[in-house]
């Protein structure tokens, strides 16, 4: 189980279908605000890394305390396809904490959010 | 983890004792305590008190970590709960053993780190405490007074900044007295509220606070004017701003008028024009957050990434028309203070000039816009070489020079402004203010921060009058023959304008004269490219008087005056004598071991120039160690610290005092390294400084050697060089595994210096890689610049270390993104024999029509080992065919890098074979190969066997040739399915029709499955 204290992933090394992400990136953009059927708010935003950027999916309160520029920290989260997309979400008992703010280098390319055709490839094989 | 959880118990403890916790019957009275009972109605107990104080005191006599302890617990109460803050304050006056340093070293860190971030409550009880250290006249007071003036935001008019600026101001004016004491703190502080008085005004309550701003600094100003004069000219410019108040009008008049009646030794604004403004004035009006900030764009941000981070700070500092003012601070900031050094300077990060071009394009009110271009042109007016940097008028020049094609208008509003300045800042002046601008520009033509200004000037995107008046006021900086040429490119255009129009309109005027001169501005552009090499420069430092005074008084009598002696000694030698005077008494039984920190503080103020300059001489002796030891008396220490056995308590006093020489002076850490490298008396102690890192706060060799190393970088690059050899050599464990050195080293050499380590690698002096840590260290290396991989990758080939050993490396290999390490590593396989590893890596690479690397390895290995060649492939070949194999790898390959697989190939053999077909070489003709080709084959589908079909029919004719005579049949088969298509296309070009098309049929065809997959994999995961 990845704990707080091992080294995190780099967004370049995320892959949908990974667990227990330990990642640490900066808020480039956040999106609108969406509802589910069941009333969650959900914010898609847009973080990087030096090695490129991902969208992430945060639900509820704590997207509304997200701003761009906050370095985050998040634990236990996990990765996966959302409409083709590799999106990235708070796991179970995962968490997001802000640890700092503007000071860290990010890289936007590449998005490795954006329609993949590596993955659309796979799929399509399969 | 131990010292965290003693400060959690003595907080408690104190508080405890303090009453703090509640309950019971004393609760609600003030002095309620644990010794006695009592209710609000009993008077307090004497008994009581001395009781609690004596617990205080019993703890704090058990030595420094309780004393610690016991400090910041009190300082905690006195923030957290005002009802005891009175009381706790007393009991820390009376218990405080260090005048309060451990306080005011928190509170200091607390300001400039968490201020942001504090409650409301703990703000005021800060100014409170703050107020009480004044009025107690604690020693150091001074500094964090200082401190919390720099938390006051320019250019914020919220309730909170208004409340800090007013509550710090009280302080200074109720304790006016103490105030004049510190000639620093005078400075500062009319420093501050002068800058501060610009952003109050407008309702009653700004109005009032404006007043008293007004009414201090003019007390200040006129009883002190000579430690106000300190400042430097920037007291000028913010004078200027506030001139229009009556109390400034009035000073001004005197200023101008009748200097000796300010203070006698004042003769004139032009003294104090002269005068650069010293760092610290431009430093104290940004707050640690914006400066912060500031610094990290300017060092870390590359030119091109910064649109978000301007963003931030705008949205955050510069968003409210309040805040236009703090443009000037921090444009003085940026030409002052961030001095970039020239490793910075010569590489891609985010240049100052063009952070100014923002502040500047984003300023949305004239007068704020103006006294931007003041700001930016300050140094200008008057400039002495001797005394300004040129690293101060540097912004100006540059932000002028590269807006010119992107924002041509910004250029030509800063040239006019700095024509207009000379006769307009302060005509009495006019001379002195034209001579500074000539000598500006004089001294950028000589430092070439550009070559020519001509370009500049006389460029034809600036309109007619404003080139008049720049030839006009700078002939010698235009090109001389520039008026004819200028007539006979304006002619015909204005004859061409009278066909199309009747009256000249202006602006259509201007855009037909741009246009038209798009050639020659090419021209110019092209030649300013050669011209414009960006040469860093030395800052020449201005040395300021060291003042010691503060720390002296801290100090025991025998040891003050010894270290007046050495302020005083002016030849190394005798300062020398003095120093080992220092270091005996320091070893002396009874020397007091707190004194060493303020001894630390005086030396380092007395040594600073020695750490200014470079260490290492210009010429090395041969073996690298120095003639004679270096003169840098601090290190006159050290061979007593090299001849002393390491369980000695003096060998880990003197370890201590270097400790705290370093948390002030962080660069004696390589100052340690050069003097353990070099001298004679330290040969073969560089273990030393092992002992030394972990004496120090960082506490650890890994952390401390990296530090050092990272500061030896930044100001010496010639030393970093000198001393990587012994680095690896001694400190192996910290120094093979880590590429953080590494780049450090790679990101500063020159090619000079590349060779050199080189050669030492190859002389066996020293070792930069390991089998175990080195492709580690090379993947690491992707991310680095060109030359610093290319350096790292040069640095690799001087080790005897298996290619094997990094071949891995090409599964982290985008042909886009990588074309240092792609090159560097093809260029060493072709020397090397194939092995079916190396194969199976080299065929792994995805394909993709402009990536020929596996093509080119494939190729030359075809040409030398085309046996050897053929079988890894062959047993490739065959132990991939199997498709359903390949569908299970793809689930796996989410995870891991490059797969091989089947079809990939069969692609690379495919590309191979199209590369082949002009030369002789028949390696498809080879046995294994047509052997392989039809295994496969036979368990292809028959999409796959369209799609190789060419590469298959080499095969097909060999099944044909067990039974007909076999060498004409394989010659025709080569030749055969080429001919076919090559009546129709070239094969490049049906490759890639051929691969577009098929990658139509992925985008197309099969989605229903594609969204099945997707659905249940989505599940999946979120199951998990």
């Amino acid at each position: 189980m990845n704990g707080v204290n091992d080294p995190p992933l780099f967004i370049k090394d995320i892959k949908p279908g990974l667990k227990n992400l330990n990642v640490v990136f900066i808020v480039l953009e956040i999106g609108r605000v969406t509802k589910t059927k069941d009333g969650h708010e959900v914010r898609s935003c847009k973080v990087a890394d030096k090695t490129g950027s991902i969208t992430i999916s945060v639900w509820d309160e704590i997207g509304s305390l997200i701003q761009p520029g906050d370095i985050i920290r998040l634990t236990r989260g996990y990765a996966s396809m959302w409409k083709g997309c590799l999106t990235l979400y708070t796991g179970r008992g995962g968490e997001l904490q802000k640890i700092g703010e503007f000071c860290m280098v990010y890289s936007e390319v590449p998005n490795f959010s954006e329609p993949n055709p590596d993955y659309r490839g796979q799929q399509n094989k399969g | 983890m131990e010292l965290q959880k003693g400060k959690g118990t003595a907080a408690a403890a104190a508080s405890g004792a303090a009453g703090g916790g509640g309950g019971g019957a004393g609760a609600g009275a003030p002095g309620g305590g644990r010794l006695l009972l009592s209710t609000s109605l009993d008077a307090k107990d004497e008994l009581e008190e001395v009781g609690f104080f004596l617990i205080l005191t019993f703890q704090v006599c058990k030595g420094p970590p309780q004393h610690e302890e016991i400090c910041l617990g009190l300082f905690t109460l006195v923030l957290t709960e005002p009802a005891q803050a009175q009381k706790c304050y007393r009991d820390l006056a009376l218990v405080s053993r260090d005048g309060m340093n451990i306080v005011l070293n928190k509170i200091n860190q607390i300001l400039m780190e968490k201020y942001l971030k504090l409650q409301d409550t703990c703000r005021t009880q800060l100014v409170w405490l703050v107020r009480e250290l004044v009025k107690s006249g604690v020693l150091g007071a001074d500094g964090v007074c200082m401190t919390f003036m720099k938390q006051i935001a320019g250019g914020d008019v919220t309730a909170k900044n208004i409340w800090l600026a007013e509550s710090v101001l009280d302080i200074l004016t109720e304790q006016r007295e103490w105030v004049l004491k510190s000639s620093i703190l005078i400075a500062m502080a009319v420093y501050t509220y002068l800058r501060l008085i610009v952003d109050h005004h407008g309702t009653a309550q700004l109005q009032a606070l404006r007043q008293k701003e007004v009414d201090f600094c003019i007390s200040l100003l006129r009883e002190r004017f000579m430690e106000c004069l300190m400042i430097g000219r920037d007291l000028v410019r913010l004078l200027q701003n506030v001139a229009r108040i009556p109390e400034f009008e009035l000073l001004w008049k005197d200023i101008i008028h009748n200097p000796q009646a300010l203070s006698p030794q004042f003769t004139g604004i032009l003294q104090l024009l002269q005068s650069r403004t010293s760092r610290k004035f431009l430093a104290c009006r940004l707050t640690p957050d914006m400066e912060t900030k500031l610094l990290f764009m300017t060092s870390r941000v590359r030119f091109g990434q910064q649109k978000r981070y301007q963003d931030w700070f705008q949205r955050q500092y510069l968003s409210t028309p309040d805040s236009q003012s703090l443009r000037c601070d921090l444009i003085r900031y940026i030409c002052g203070v961030v001095h970039p050094s020239n490793e910075v300077l010569s590489s891609d990060i985010l240049p100052r000039w063009a952070i100014i071009g923002w502040l500047l394009t984003t300023c949305t009110s004239n007068v704020a816009a103006s006294n931007a271009k003041l700001a930016l042109f300050y140094d200008w007016l008057f400039f002495s070489p001797d005394k300004d940097s040129i690293m101060n008028i540097e912004p100006a020049i540059l932000v002028m020079h590269h807006s010119m094609k992107p924002h041509p208008a910004i250029t030509a509003t800063l040239l006019d402004f700095m024509c207009r300045i000379i006769p307009n800042f302060y005509p009495p002046l006019e001379g002195h203010v034209r001579q500074g601008v000539f000598s500006s520009l004089n001294h950028i033509v000589e430092k070439r921060v550009l070559a020519h200004l001509a370009p500049l000037f006389d460029n034809p995107k600036l309109d007619k009058e404003l080139r008049a008046m720049l030839r006009e006021k700078f002939p010698e900086f235009c090109s001389s023959p520039s008026p004819p040429v200028e007539v006979k490119i304006e002619e015909p255009v204005s004859m061409e304008m009278d066909n199309h129009m009747s009256d000249k309109d202006e602006s259509c005027y201007d855009n037909a004269e741009a246009a038209f001169s798009d050639d020659e501005e090419d021209l110019n552009s092209k030649g300013k490219k050669r011209e414009f090499r960006f040469h860093p420069i030395k800052e020449t430092v201005v040395e300021e008087p060291v003042d010691i005074t503060p720390y002296l008084d801290q100090l025991d009598e025998s040891l003050r005056d010894k270290v007046l002696q050495l302020q005083k000694g002016s030849d190394t030698e005798a300062q020398c004598e003095v120093m080992q005077e220092i270091v005996d008494q320091v070893l002396e039984e009874d020397f007091d071991s707190e004194q060493l920190s303020v001894l630390a503080s005086c030396l380092q103020e007395l040594f600073k120039a020695h750490f200014r300059g470079e260490v290492l001489p210009e010429e090395i002796t041969e073996d690298g160690h120095k003639a004679h030891a270096t003169p840098e008396a601090p290190w006159e220490s050290l061979p007593n610290l090299c001849q002393m056995q390491e369980d000695n308590s003096s060998f880990s006093l003197l370890l201590d005092l270097l400790s705290e020489l370093y948390q002030k002076q962080p660069k004696i850490g390589y100052h340690l390294l050069y003097y353990l490298r070099a001298s004679k008396a330290a040969a073969g102690k560089m273990n030393l400084y092992e002992s030394f890192a972990q004496a120090t706060q960082l506490g650890d060799l890994h952390t401390c050697l990296m530090m050092d190393m990272k500061a030896c970088q930044e100001d010496d690059v010639r030393l970093l060089c000198h001393l990587t050899p012994s680095i690896y050599t001694e400190f192996p464990d910290e120094t093979l595994r880590s590429g953080e050195l590494l780049n450090m080293i790679v990101a500063v050499i020159d090619s000079a210096q590349l060779q050199e380590l080189v050669c030492h690698v190859m002389m066996g002096n020293l070792v930069m890689f390991r089998k175990d840590s080195v492709l580690n260290i090379l993947i690491q290396s992707l991310d680095w610049e060109t030359f610093e991989q290319y350096c790292a990758w040069q640095l690799f080939l001087a080790h005897n270390i298996p290619l094997e050993t990094i071949i891995p490396i090409l599964q982290h290999l985008k042909y886009k993104e990588h074309p240092e390490a792609l090159s560097c590593l093809l260029l060493q396989l072709r020397r090397e024999k194939p092995s079916e590893e190396m194969v199976k890596m080299v065929l792994s690479r995805p394909c993709h029509p402009d990536d020929q690397f596996t093509t080119s390895i494939l190729r030359h290995w075809c040409m030398k080992h085309d046996e050897l060649l053929a079988e890894h492939i062959k047993s490739l070949l065959i132990k991939n065919n199997s498709l359903p194999r390949k569908r299970q790898s793809l689930r796996s390959s989410s995870s891991k890098l490059a797969q091989l697989t089947l079809e990939q190939i069969l692609e690379h053999l495919d590309n191979l074979r199209l590369n082949l077909t002009n030369t002789k070489q028949n390696f498809f003709s080879q046995t294994p190969i047509l052997q392989a080709l039809q295994h496969v084959q036979a368990s292809c589908d028959e999409a796959h066997k369209m799609k190789f079909s060419d590469l298959f029919s080499l095969a097909e004719e060999y099944e044909d040739s067990s039974t007909k005579p076999p060498k004409s049949r394989r010659k025709a088969a080569l030749s055969s399915p080429r001919s076919r298509k090559n009546a129709t296309q070239p094969p490049n070009a049906e490759e890639e029709s051929g691969s577009s098309s098929a990658s139509e049929e992925e985008d197309t065809k099969p989605k229903p499955t594609k969204r099945k997959r997707k659905g249940s994999s989505a599940v999946g995961s979120d199951s998990d």
